[in-house]
């Protein structure tokens, strides 16, 4: 159902108050047509929707924190159709997520990470010499890396995927972090993550090198990458970071508690499992391992929920073979293989089909107030805006 | 004093799994950068994370600095999401300094 609504500020305001360089003018528009969609009665938003009143497509912009941690003092450097920006790591971010959006779209048929188009935004140079990046719900951030073990995060299209596609599994599955399903939220970034790359470089499965940040470390530092999907527990060992912890295999399976100290059950540990998993189903169906084993993949995410375990993904991608390519064709037996080598059973999926998640929206008075009140504070920052 | 720096989670969790601490020895700097060590400790106290700020985002990264002196510890926290400015330049300066704990 659709209400009609009048608006004190036109929606056309708000969009233009959205591509504010302002962030906390930025913000407010944002917050403001967030809730006039769900005053209008279409169905739940998340907190990154934009545009409201037209499709954006995925469109991008990046954005330059200056080394601040607090990405209101970011500035934005580049837009979708701005033109290439002097720092390398601005155009490397726009380039990888145009990459990893087309992707999407043209492997998968997905319209950016909520498949309704949403915005992708990057911040880069994060705050001082920080080793990291993330995807934090509504936008990707940059960190520059120390310079000694870790150099910028930009140049790295499968880190690059991988954020993106956490964004992409909290549309979908919403696999909760920690323990399995977490495990597996972060092996469906890294399969997605090396699709990408496979996919922009055109390599097939056997050309591949199934390796996840081969590109963050500095020249110094011997390591092959972050993580192995090919050889889980080789990507490196140094006297620096010790070996790579991840198992390939359900015996190896490590019991981490669930806590910060550890790694919430060792999702970037155990989700070595699933990830080789995918390495031999890509391998063994051979060709390109977006085109097969992607789509299974895929198709298997959509159809997980947040408590998704290894056993029961395993037998949705067993399933979601069958369902695509045909029972008993060499995509099933492929997959069904390679679980088998990593050691993890399979459960009939419980309820396979994902349960539509329940919207309860607030009562109808409190997002009244909280729409009046944001208009109010987007009207006060439009007059400081226009007399500035 | 001495101030001990732990890191967990990040895209390169699995490297930062089981490494010792980062250690600063406060006994062991001049007095200078003393100063300004305690300084952003003060100011990282009087600007705290919101309470409950757990890592909610997926390899976001959380801090766990610990203050010895004397007897007493202190411990305080922080998020890649939400530290505050006070936060993020204690910790930059605390990598800066420290030595891998043994």
């Amino acid at each position: 159902m659709t209400r009609h609504l009048n608006c004190i500020v036109p929606p056309h305001i708000l969009d233009r108050l959205a591509e504010s360089s302002d962030a906390a003018v930025r913000e407010a528009a944002r917050q403001t047509l967030l809730t006039t969609a769900r005053l209008r009665g279409q169905r739940e938003v998340r907190a990154g929707l934009l545009g409201v009143s037209a499709p954006t497509n995925g469109r991008r912009s990046v954005f330059d924190c200056r080394n601040s941690t607090r990405l209101s003092d970011a500035v934005l450097v580049r837009t979708e159709q701005g033109h290439a920006s002097s720092d390398r790591s601005v155009n490397a971010a726009f380039d990888g997520l145009g990459a990893t959006r087309q992707f999407y779209l043209e492997v998968l048929s997905r319209n950016s990470i909520d498949d309704r188009g949403m915005r992708l935004d990057g911040y880069v140079h994060r705050g001082l010499r920080y080793n990291n990046a993330f995807w934090d719900g509504q936008e990707m951030v940059f960190g520059d890396g120390d310079g000694v073990i870790f150099t910028d995060f930009t140049g790295s299209l499968d880190v690059i995927g991988h954020e993106l596609t956490h964004g992409v599994t909290e549309y979908t599955a919403g696999l909760e972090y920690h323990n399995q399903s977490g495990a597996l939220n972060e092996s469906i970034s890294d399969c997605m993550g090396s699709l990408v790359k496979q996919w922009t470089l055109k390599q097939t499965a056997e050309q591949a090198d199934w390796l996840i940040g081969p590109e963050v470390f500095t020249p110094g530092i011997e390591a092959d990458a972050l993580r192995s999907l090919k050889n889980p527990g080789h990507a490196y060992d140094n006297d620096t970071f010790g070996k790579d912890p991840q198992p390939a295999h359900m015996d190896d399976y490590v019991d981490l508690p669930d806590t910060d100290e550890g790694d919430n059950g060792g999702v970037h540990i155990n989700s070595g499992i699933p990830n080789h998993a995918f390495y031999l189903a890509a391998v063994a169906i051979g060709g390109y391992a977006w085109e097969v084993a992607g789509r299974i993949w895929y198709q298997s995410l959509r159809a997980s929920t947040p408590t998704t375990d290894f056993a029961a993904f395993a037998a949705t991608t067993i399933s979601k073979a069958a369902e695509l390519y045909g029972v008993g064709g060499s995509q099933q037996t492929a997959v069904r293989e390679a679980w088998e080598q990593v050691g993890v059973g399979t459960t009939a999926a419980r309820g396979g089909a994902k349960q539509a998640a329940a919207v309860i929206p607030p009562p109808r008075e409190e997002l009244v107030r909280q729409f009046d009140e944001l208009t109010a504070q987007v009207n006060r920052l439009r007059s400081e805006l226009l007399s500035s | 004093m001495k101030l001990t720096l732990a890191e967990h989670g990040g895209l390169a969790a699995g490297l930062r799994l089981g490494r010792a601490p980062l250690v600063v020895d406060l006994s062991t700097l001049p007095d200078a950068e003393v100063r300004q060590l305690t300084d952003l400790l003060s100011a990282a106290r009087a600007d705290p994370a919101p309470s409950g700020s757990a890592r909610t985002a997926p390899d976001a990264m959380s801090y766990t600095v610990t203050v010895e002196d004397g007897g007493s510890q202190e411990v305080l926290r922080g998020t890649d999401t939400t530290m505050s400015r006070a936060f993020a330049e204690l910790l930059d300066r605390l990598r800066r300094l420290a030595v891998r704990g043994r």
